[in-house]
């Protein structure tokens, strides 16, 4: 069942490959980094080599002098999409590659030091979260967020950083002190004010999974409380990729028994007949990574040492 | 508290004067024949009661407010409306509601539009199906047959900004689905803003930039400052017609975590400066006083001042209902009604 669907899924990601050898996020769109790196990293494992060629000289098109990788060829500056870049790099063994894009990654600025610190002051008075923590931001310079610190820290780790790494125990840190009070995550807002902000599945699992590759430990508060939001919340209205998320995020933590959601089998209850997802490629490539092999993506719980 | 807003109008008057130097008024890509109010007939403005959201009572003040308001001519035309779908709760009234939308777009369709999409592209909540679905749009679309276009993921150009002068946004990347459109209409919320004082036809447009060259949320146009953003973004994309949902608006801590506020109206016009400073006027907000809406006045967006607009419809007086400011915005209050 979960194989069949799988090959439908890549059948529908190479019946979509654009001429440039890239991928956009829906059939006929313009290739962009995220997409195509996704698309890649969920052929790599079917041994598939010839669009993979076309999908990296598309990727390394992005390329710019400083070592960052835009958006697409035209854009000038780096982006967050180095990340899908990385894990692409990584799995078609252009590990040169991937270490370069992941040292420009270990350097990327964000807003943390730009704050003073009586803005550092006010913002954990009025958002309750410490501002001079380094993560990643979505574009380099400008405030880091939870869910670009989660994906690059699963690519890093992917790519052979160590967790030890000083720029991926503050990814932890920050993570972990942007976390929703009563469980979960949300982009990265806490709180407000005076209120509580509402954690997200998707946000929630991005995290988890971002802890989970680093070797966060289930039995911190932190994790417990993240993976109790997200059962709770895989029981009501999920979208697609928060279930992949999920299903990612939940193979990185050795929970057992009756009351472990099972998202993989709702997301590929998903599928469409011609074997895509929503008519999403980056939507199908994660999905069929989820339902195939986790492991390509993160350190799953069963794989830990 | 008088020396609060005596403070508060010094530095609204110092950043209009910046803005002179940081946005110049003398460039001609900002400015609309019909944006400019002096020597010309006033901007129409409509200011439609509107109890409820049942779809008679929308039609026939979307039919009114558009009859008195110089609509553009969307006859066989492309037009996208861009509702405010900023988040989703509940409990509270974050998003334009789809109702109105679904009024819109029969109303569209009714004066001959070609082709009616809807866009969004949400701030800082990335999951798009999940809004979409929560907030009543997917299924609008889905019973319509209306294109529904996650601005956030779509193809993407850098166009350049229209403000010479710009700095961190001189090239600005931008969905097709917006560069491509005829006519856009912002279909904003009536609601307070806990970083802009409030949130109209003219923030709306902050949707239109895409997430995936800016992130979620958005976070640039916050460093880059979000008064110049709000300009250098309208200038750069123009809205032709401007609807702003203050059948239920939201105040105090908005414009995610403030609290439901009826006031019953709908405020319509071609032009958005026009629409948001009168719908500000509903909030019992003086517009002049609004940093972004003082400097989109500066570089000619249209006019703020009363005596430019051609206020129809109901009279301000009746339908204000001075809304809770966010914390630290007190001194946006106008003048009590005499």
């Amino acid at each position: 069942m979960s194989k069949d669907a799988v090959r439908r899924a890549l059948g529908f990601i190479r019946a979509h490959r654009n001429p440039d050898g890239g991928w956009g996020y829906r059939p006929g769109r313009r290739s962009l980094v995220e997409p195509t790196g996704l698309c890649l990293v969920a052929l790599a494992a079917d041994g598939e080599r010839t669009d993979a060629r076309a999908g990296l000289d598309f990727l390394r098109s992005c390329r710019k002098n400083s070592g960052a990788i835009g958006i697409d060829p035209s854009d000038p500056e780096g982006s967050w999409m180095a990340y899908a870049a990385i894990l692409a790099f990584d799995a078609l063994g252009a590990s040169d590659e991937a270490r370069r894009l992941a040292e420009w990654t270990l350097a990327m600025e964000d807003a943390s030091g730009r704050f003073t610190a009586d803005e550092v002051s006010s913002i954990a008075m009025t958002y309750r979260y410490d501002a001079a923590i380094r993560g990643w931001p979505w574009t380099p310079g400008t405030t880091a967020w939870v869910e670009p610190t989660a994906l690059f820290m699963i690519s890093l780790v992917k790519a052979g950083i160590s967790p030890e790494h000083e720029r991926l125990k503050s990814g932890v840190r920050l993570l972990v002190d942007r976390r929703v009070r009563s469980g979960g995550w949300n982009f990265g807002n806490p709180f407000s004010q005076s209120q509580e902000l509402e954690a997200s599945p998707l946000s929630t699992a991005l995290a988890l999974a971002g802890l989970g590759a680093a070797g966060y430990s289930v039995e911190r508060a932190a994790v417990r409380e993240g993976l109790r939001y997200l059962s709770g919340a895989l029981g009501g209205d999920v979208s697609t990729v928060a279930l992949a998320w999920s299903g990612l995020a939940l193979s990185c933590y050795p929970l057992e028994g009756p009351e472990r959601p099972d998202p993989v089998a709702r997301l590929a209850a998903l599928q469409a007949g011609e074997g895509g997802f929503r008519d999403n490629l980056f939507e199908t490539a994660l999905a069929a990574i989820v339902l195939s092999d986790p492991a390509r993506l993160v350190l799953t719980a069963g794989r830990a040492g | 508290m008088s020396g609060a807003a005596l403070t508060r109008r010094a530095a609204v008057r110092a950043l209009a004067a910046a803005a002179a130097s940081t946005f110049p008024v003398t460039f001609s890509a900002c400015r609309r024949e019909e944006d400019r109010p002096t020597g010309k007939p006033a901007l129409p403005v409509a200011l439609l009661p509107c109890a409820d959201y049942e779809p008679v009572t929308l039609a026939k003040a979307l039919t009114d407010g558009w009859a008195a308001t110089a609509p553009p001519d969307v006859r066989g035309k492309r037009v996208v409306i861009k509702p405010n779908i900023a988040d989703f709760s509940p409990d509270r009234p974050i998003h334009t509601d789809a109702r109105l939308v679904e009024a819109l777009i029969l109303h569209l369709r009714g004066v001959g539009a070609g082709e009616v999409i809807v866009a969004e592209g949400p701030p800082h909540n990335r999951d798009t199906e999940w809004l979409f679905r929560q907030t009543g749009y997917e299924d609008l679309a889905r019973r319509l047959g209306v294109p529904l276009v996650d601005l956030n993921h779509d193809d993407v150009r850098a166009v350049r900004n229209a403000n010479p002068r710009a700095k961190a946004l001189r090239d600005l990347y931008l969905p097709e689905s917006v560069l491509s459109a005829d006519v856009i209409v912002s279909v904003a919320k009536l609601k307070t803003h806990r970083f802009a004082g409030i949130t109209l036809s003219l923030k709306n447009l902050f949707g239109v930039v895409p997430g995936i060259k800016y992130g979620w949320p958005k976070n640039v146009l916050h460093w880059n400052g979000i008064p110049l953003s709000i300009c250098e973004v309208n200038a750069t994309v123009r809205t032709r017609y401007s609807v702003v949902d203050g059948v239920v608006g939201m105040e105090g801590y908005g414009p995610i975590l403030g609290t439901a506020r009826r006031a019953g109206v709908l405020v319509m016009g071609s032009n958005s400066l026009a629409v948001d400073a009168t719908a500000a006027r509903v909030m019992g907000v003086d517009p002049a006083r609004v940093d972004y809406l003082a400097m989109a006045q500066t570089i000619e967006l249209g006019s703020l001042r009363s005596e430019d607009i051609l206020l129809t419809g109901a009279k301000l007086a009746d339908v204000r209902a001075d809304f809770v400011l966010p914390p630290g915005f007190s001194a946006l209050r106008a003048a009590p009604r005499k």
